[in-house]
């Protein structure tokens, strides 16, 4: 459903993405884990359709990621999202029902469910404004959400979420995945892919560096113990400078 | 692995209504208007009432202005009248050019630049429709401005030669028509820049205004020089031929004011006519701002966004060094507070290229004061003039201070889990803005005024005077914008323009407009009777005698310190105190 083909996005003499493969099937849910700085964002945003890559092709549904069509199939959460502050959160769900087309009395519909799903009643018509940021956060996924969106793309979930949201959030993920939706999300949390993904892929400098299951990672690299061992064991791998430091030659 | 072999089949997509966004679209901005409005009549009305009583003063002010003149020169002569097309071609001329400069700023950074625009092409829209619901919003704002402007002077028209109550009305669907010319060709222009300059946007709008001023400098010096007596017919026809440019057949502002001298003069052919000419040409550009949009839009935003550098910056750490020793009389994390300030100016060159454009045009201009014949003529010119020049370097430092110091507060409010964790009073961080504003402005204003002293020929005496005025009017107005900024902080915006734009940032503005004239006139109400008085002694009974001279002098001085010192600690304390009493 999502796919990034030899993805590359170089911004002036940067590659923040490099070569980059990717394919996140429907019903799976993908984690695309990786340290700051390392190109998440960039590849989600080219999923995405809001940067078209330098080199390479992204695709969602078969179709150029840029295409309205594209867009119609994806729930984007953005890792820094944008709400109207003179809105209402109700009135912002109707204005996405609406841009996707969707008949109004389903929409209508579908807004009262995910009010109830992510337990908003209580702010839901107070303006945006007013919101705090996990307020804020839960619009905004019930706004990717309105639409039964194919593939879901999630920068850096659960920031700003109490862990009650961040719980509902989670179940939701799943329940997207099980439904036959492609779930991809970035993050930096070790505990959270290993926690619900069904397949990690590990970036660091733009590029892929291993990707499976958690157990099939392990295998590869033939490495037990914990996620954050392996992630730390891959990641400073890709840093030339601190090889050294990474396999045990400091104290 | 090679996923393009098992590809697997496109997914199906019922194709979307592009009408469907179109009315979201617009539904959007309806709801955002309306619960926008709401909001400012529920919320304060002293700020409503204070905007709507600015602009009706503002408005009746030219009203009163264009109807006094308009009377006093005769609008039922035909030769003024023919002399009126020309004038109003260059003033549509001159409001096409802002507006295509503004309308071109505001989709440049509504489309590439806001979160907003980011947002809206990652929804299922097709580009132009994102780009007619911002263009609308632009344009929207643009015009308003202009309305402002324009209907008091059509007005005063219209009252002038008794024109018909048709001729309003056409005057608001020919403005309608204007702008969405103007706003169009402005939106190509923008997109055209973000595709083809994407990295250097600023540059070229810089280059585009300064070219723009320097004809309408050249134009400007041109008319003025216009020989013959002012108002005599020779010199009337004069200037006709010197506005003849502005008259050309293919400028809009020349189908607009034919149409509308038309529609005031009943002449509904002509009015006609010109207003199918304006409209087809403003659908037209409209469709090509679309269509370019649809095309250009989305490959300008993926340039601008790649745009960004990610160049290092060097801190300069011995500029650093010498800073902390020139200042070793102030703490150090008051030091530290304000060398980040410093390197954020710095770095930002929309602050110092505008300071420098600014103070760089007065300091041209003062320099050419000897040629302008000034320090030839009677000394009491001359201390007018000096005192004119001294307004002028205080109004332009307090759009500076408006636009850039009054927003530090409010930006540091966003950070102030920074600030406030610093082992530093509060009240300190303000006097460091202070101290700041105060170091930034002093130098720059201080050599400019003493220039145009000098180039005026002033005497020493004076010249002091002056220069103890600019330390007052430069603290106070630092005072102003760093209390007010204080006390009227808007932490929600992350915009420094958009802040100083806002309600504060005018209020600050006002206020500072206030502080000078009230500092200015104290001090150059006497000095001007004193050259009356040396000038003809026996003709004016108004003019003051050496004696008095100095007793009034001083009595300036001493009002004119209290007024600053006024200006400098009431709005500080004011600041400091809801400084202190702040939650972020
Ligand atoms: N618009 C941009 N212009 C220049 N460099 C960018 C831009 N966006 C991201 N980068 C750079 O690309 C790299 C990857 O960034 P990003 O994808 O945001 O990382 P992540 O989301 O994994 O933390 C970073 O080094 C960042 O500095
Ligand atoms: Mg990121």
């Amino acid at each position: 459903m999502i796919e990034l083909l030899g993805a590359t996005k170089r911004f002036g003499a940067k590659c923040a993405v490099d070569r980059l493969d990717l394919e996140v099937r429907p019903g799976e849910l993908f984690a695309f884990l990786g340290p700051n700085g390392a190109g998440k964002t960039t590849s989600i945003k080219m999923i995405c359709g809001l940067l078209s890559p330098s080199a390479g092709e992204a695709r969602v549904g078969g179709r150029p990621s840029s295409s309205p069509e594209a867009r119609r199939l994806v729930g984007y959460v953005p890792d820094q999202p944008y709400l109207y502050d003179k809105l209402t959160g109700r009135e912002f769900l109707r204005f996405v029902v609406e841009m996707h087309d969707i008949e109004s009395r389903r929409g209508e519909r579908r807004i009262l469910e995910l009010i109830d799903t992510f337990e908003m009643g209580d702010f839901i018509d107070e303006l945006c404004e007013s919101y705090s940021q996990g307020m804020k956060q839960r619009v905004v996924f019930a706004s990717a959400l309105v639409h039964d969106p194919r593939a879901l793309v999630v920068d850096e979930p659960l920031v700003g979420l109490d862990p009650r949201s961040a719980r509902i959030v989670k179940d939701l993920f799943v329940s997207q995945a099980r439904a036959g939706c492609a779930v991809l999300m970035s993050t930096h949390l070790l505990s959270i892919a290993e926690e619900l993904a069904d397949r990690i892929g590990i970036v660091d400098h733009g590029r892929m560096l291993a990707v499976g299951g958690l157990a099939e990672l392990r295998e590869r690299m033939q490495h037990e113990g914990p996620l954050e061992d392996l992630f730390l064991k891959l990641t400073s791998d890709s840093r030339p400078g601190t090889r050294a430091a990474a396999n045990g030659v400091a104290p | 692995m090679n996923l393009a072999v098992d590809a697997p089949p496109v997914t199906p997509v019922t194709p979307i209504n592009p009408d469907r966004t179109a009315r979201a679209l617009r539904r959007l901005r309806w709801r955002l208007t309306v619960n926008t409005v709401r909001a400012v009549l529920h919320g304060s009305r002293l700020r409503l009432s204070m905007i709507l009583g600015c602009s009706l003063v503002f408005w009746v002010g030219l009203f009163v202005l264009f109807l006094g003149g308009f009377e006093f020169i005769g609008l039922n002569d035909e030769f003024f009248h023919s002399i009126f097309e020309y004038l109003f071609s260059m003033f549509f001329l001159s409001i096409l050019v802002m507006l295509f400069f503004s309308s071109g700023i505001i989709t440049y950074s509504g489309l590439f630049q806001s979160r907003e625009g980011t947002y809206l092409l990652s929804m299922p829209a097709t580009p132009d429709r994102i780009f007619a619901y911002k263009f609308f919003e632009g344009v929207g704002l643009s015009s308003w401005g202009f309305f402002l402007l324009g209907s008091p002077l059509m007005v005063a028209y219209g009252l002038t030669i008794h024109a018909p109550a048709l001729f309003y009305a056409m005057f608001l669907i020919y403005l309608a028509m204007f702008v969405l010319l103007a706003g169009s060709l402005g939106s190509i222009a923008a997109i055209l820049v973000a595709n083809v300059f994407p990295r250097r946007q600023r540059s070229v709008l810089a280059l585009a205004v300064i070219v723009t001023i320097g004809v309408g400098a050249a134009l400007g010096s041109r008319l003025w020089k216009t020989p013959g007596e002012a108002l005599s017919a020779d010199w009337l026809g004069n200037l006709q031929n010197r506005l003849a440019f502005c008259q050309h057949p293919l400028w809009p502002s020349r189908w607009m004011s034919a149409g509308l001298l038309a529609a005031a003069r009943g002449q509904w052919q002509r009015t006609g006519y010109y207003l199918m000419v304006l409209s087809a040409h403003a659908a037209l550009a409209y469709l090509a701002a679309a269509a370019v949009a649809r095309d250009l839009m989305y490959r300008g935003y993926n340039l601008i966004q790649g745009g960004r550098t990610s160049r290092r910056r060097w801190g300069l750490q011995a500029l650093d060094d010498v800073f902390h020793r020139v200042f070793f009389f102030l703490p150090r994390p008051i030091r530290l507070l304000l060398l980040k300030d410093l390197r954020t100016f710095r770095r930002d060159p929309a602050q110092w290229s505008q300071f420098f454009i600014f103070f760089g045009l007065l300091a041209f201009y003062f320099l050419n004061i000897p040629r302008l014949g000034y320090a030839v003529q009677s000394p009491t010119w001359r201390n007018l003039v000096s005192f004119l020049n001294l307004a002028v370097t205080a109004l332009i430092l307090s759009t500076f201070t408006s636009r850039f110091i009054f927003p530090l507060l409010s930006l540091e409010g966003r950070n102030f889990w920074v600030l406030g964790l610093l082992p530093v009073e509060r009240s300190q961080i303000l006097w460091g803005k202070f101290a700041f504003s105060v170091g930034i402005s002093l130098g720059a204003t201080l050599a400019l005024v003493f220039l145009s002293d000098l180039m005026l020929d002033m005497s020493p005496l004076m010249i002091a005077l002056h220069l103890a005025m600019v330390v007052v009017l430069c603290t106070g107005l630092s005072g102003i914008s760093v209390g007010l900024g204080a006390r009227l902080p808007n932490l929600r915006e992350t915009d420094p323009s958009r802040i100083a734009v806002g309600f504060g940032g005018t209020l600050n503005l006002l206020v500072s407009l206030v502080f000078i004239f009230a500092v200015v006139t104290a001090l150059a109400l006497p000095c001007h009777l004193y050259y009356l008085g040396v000038e003809n002694p026996e003709s004016s009974r108004m003019a003051l005698s050496h004696a008095g001279f100095r007793f009034w002098l001083g009595a300036a001085m001493a009002m004119g310190l209290l007024i600053g010192a006024a200006g400098t600690i009431l709005p500080l304390r004011i600041g400091i105190k809801a400084f202190e009493r702040m939650e972020f």
